[in-house]
């Protein structure tokens, strides 16, 4: 029975320490969040507005817990003290010159003292400091803001509005634009032409750079002529020679210029051919004359040719004539 | 006519329980700091009432805090913040769910174990015998008993407090990738001293409750052994039923001295 009741006193006393080890554990767990068992230094900064900040909310440094916010005093209608208890051991990584400004925890936690390292060298700060602080735009800034933007956005939706309805109605240059189903048609027709255009740039373009390969490469003639120098040493005596034919040319032309002239002024047979109409006719007429006498002279052959002292001669002539072709 | 008479009768009797249950209360604590003192017998009790409840409440406890974390989980995904469970898992158990369901399941087990005890004692005559033979039965039987009672139930608490959040931890590991060291790290951050000690406080009293109305109703008793029977129905019925009142004058005092 006795030793039954040890048993179960044993039992008891370890359910009791158990049990009280948790709370004590729990306890410390606790206590360590709030900096309760560490050593701690206070520094403080001053704000206009503390955005619901209260006692107990955390103090970070870049990101990190390092404590909590201790006191909360107004010294007048615009100025709040926070007091802040941070641990020793961050004392040496806050400068001097460290900024303190109110944030929130995420879009709906609680509040908190963010200090952010300042610019440049300082010291580390001292028990009991005041930090610099900007207080943080409050929310009710931020919607007096948004409330500004959202005018403005009306405005511009109800002008963009008015915009997309002139251009649905066809007014102004874009409104024709989307509408007239010409235009777009010219337009297309103008796209397929720049189309076309632009191929056959393209092809010109090929066309070129292989004649331009060509011309590197001497070729062709134009190659020849842009890279041997013996060529275009004889292309320059060639035109040389062009020149002073040329010069020869102009010459002779003057010359002949003079003689027509000449010709034309003088009292020669030539003079008379080309310009005197009398003589002109009388020469027709004689012309005429001659193919009169012609044709009777034709006539009086043919007539010969019949005749029959002479027709014995013709006769063999022809035969003549035959043998000779057909040899 | 009958109908009034009757709800006199039963208001009538209302506050005539409550009157006796002030006096049993008097009683006790008139008893509790007079010598002597029934260690031992204190001992045997915190046994019965601690260890033995120990694992009922660690069950409870577990599956409260695996269900409240999986019924909660789709909720909080819907709105983006369960990586917020921990801290609303911990402070609830913490503060109410942890405390209460301890105390619901220690009255259904306790008061009613006191109530069928003393009742059975009382209607056995033992009570009397005790009487007879010199002991204090009030400071033996009574005295031992809610003092156990209010001790253990804190003790409970906190194991049940545990259990669930492991509970809870569990399903987080498994279903959201959260290690037990994050978890618990961010109970931990989320808890104050204005969560745990309020919670430990009012256990005490649910302990003292449950202890007082098991014992009264069993040291009440009626004649014979049907009154057994009742003493320790009406013990659990009126234990669960005073818990709550309890809980919210505690909730209500230490709100006023904490901000919640």
């Amino acid at each position: 029975m006795a030793n039954k009741t040890s048993i179960q006193n044993m039992k008891l006393g370890l359910f009791v320490v158990l049990g009280t080890l948790l709370v004590l554990v729990a306890s410390y767990l606790i206590g360590n969040r709030q900096n309760m068992f560490v050593q701690n230094f206070s520094v403080n900064a001053v704000f206009k507005n503390v955005n619901g900040l209260q006692v107990g909310n955390n103090v970070r440094f870049s990101g990190i817990n390092i404590g909590t916010v201790d006191k909360i005093d107004m010294l007048n209608d615009t100025t709040i003290v926070v007091q802040m208890k941070v641990e020793k051991k961050m004392r040496e990584h806050i400068r001097k010159n460290a900024i303190a400004t109110i944030g929130s925890d995420g879009l709906v936690g609680s509040m908190l003292v963010n200090i952010v390292p300042g610019v440049g060298e300082a010291v580390s700060v001292e028990d009991g400091d005041r930090l610099e602080s900007y207080s943080r735009i409050s929310s009710q800034n931020m919607l007096n803001t948004l409330s500004v933007t959202n005018e403005n956005a009306a405005l511009l939706t109800s002008d963009l509005l008015r915009v997309t309805q002139s251009l649905t109605e066809g007014k102004g240059t874009l409104g024709k634009l989307l509408n007239d189903t010409k235009m777009a048609d010219d337009l297309e027709q103008t796209i397929i032409n720049l189309k076309y255009s632009s191929e056959k740039v393209s092809q010109t373009l090929d066309d070129l750079q292989i004649l331009m390969k060509g011309a590197q490469s001497d070729q062709t003639i134009t190659g020849m002529l842009l890279s041997d120098s013996i060529s275009a040493q004889k292309l320059k005596n060639i035109l040389i020679n062009l020149d002073s034919s040329s010069i020869e040319i102009n010459r002779t032309a003057q010359n002949l210029n003079q003689w027509v002239g000449e010709i034309k002024n003088g009292q020669g047979a030539l003079q008379l051919v080309t310009q005197d109409t009398v003589l002109a006719n009388q020469l027709m007429r004689t012309m005429q004359n001659i193919e009169e006498g012609t044709e009777k002279f034709n006539e009086n052959m043919e007539a010969l040719k019949h005749n029959f002292l002479t027709r014995g001669y013709f006769r063999k002539l022809e035969k003549e004539q035959k043998k000779a072709n057909e040899n | 006519m009958d109908v009034k008479f009757n709800m006199v009768q039963k208001t009538k009797h209302f506050f005539e329980e409550i009157g006796d249950l002030s006096f049993f209360a008097a009683r006790f604590f008139k008893q509790a700091v007079n010598p002597p003192f029934e260690f031992k017998e204190l001992l045997r009790q915190c046994y019965q009432v601690g260890n033995r409840s120990l694992l009922l409440v660690m069950t409870t406890g577990f599956i409260i805090g695996l269900v409240l974390t999986l019924q909660t989980r789709p909720t909080l995904i819907e709105f983006g913040a369960v990586s917020w469970m921990p801290n609303m898992v911990g402070i609830s158990i913490v503060r109410e769910v942890g405390p209460v369901i301890t105390a619901l399941i220690c009255s259904g087990k306790i008061a009613s174990g006191f109530g069928a005890e003393l009742g059975s004692m009382k209607v056995t005559e033992q009570i009397d015998a005790m009487e007879v033979s010199g002991t204090n039965p009030f400071k033996y039987l009574v005295v031992t008993r809610i003092l156990a009672a209010t001790l253990m139930l804190p003790l409970l608490v906190i194991f049940g407090d545990l259990i669930a959040l492991y509970g809870s931890s569990l399903v987080e590991f498994f279903k959201g990738n959260v290690s037990f060291r994050l978890y618990f790290n961010k109970v931990f951050e989320a808890l104050s001293f204005g969560d745990l000690i309020p919670a430990t406080i009012k256990s005490f009293f649910f302990g003292f409750v449950i202890g007082l109305t098991g014992c009264y109703k069993g040291y009440k008793t009626g004649r014979g052994t049907a009154g057994v029977g009742i003493a320790a129905n009406t013990a659990v019925v009126m234990a669960s039923l005073l818990l709550f009142v309890v809980d919210f004058v505690a909730v209500f005092v230490s709100d006023i001295f904490y901000e919640l």
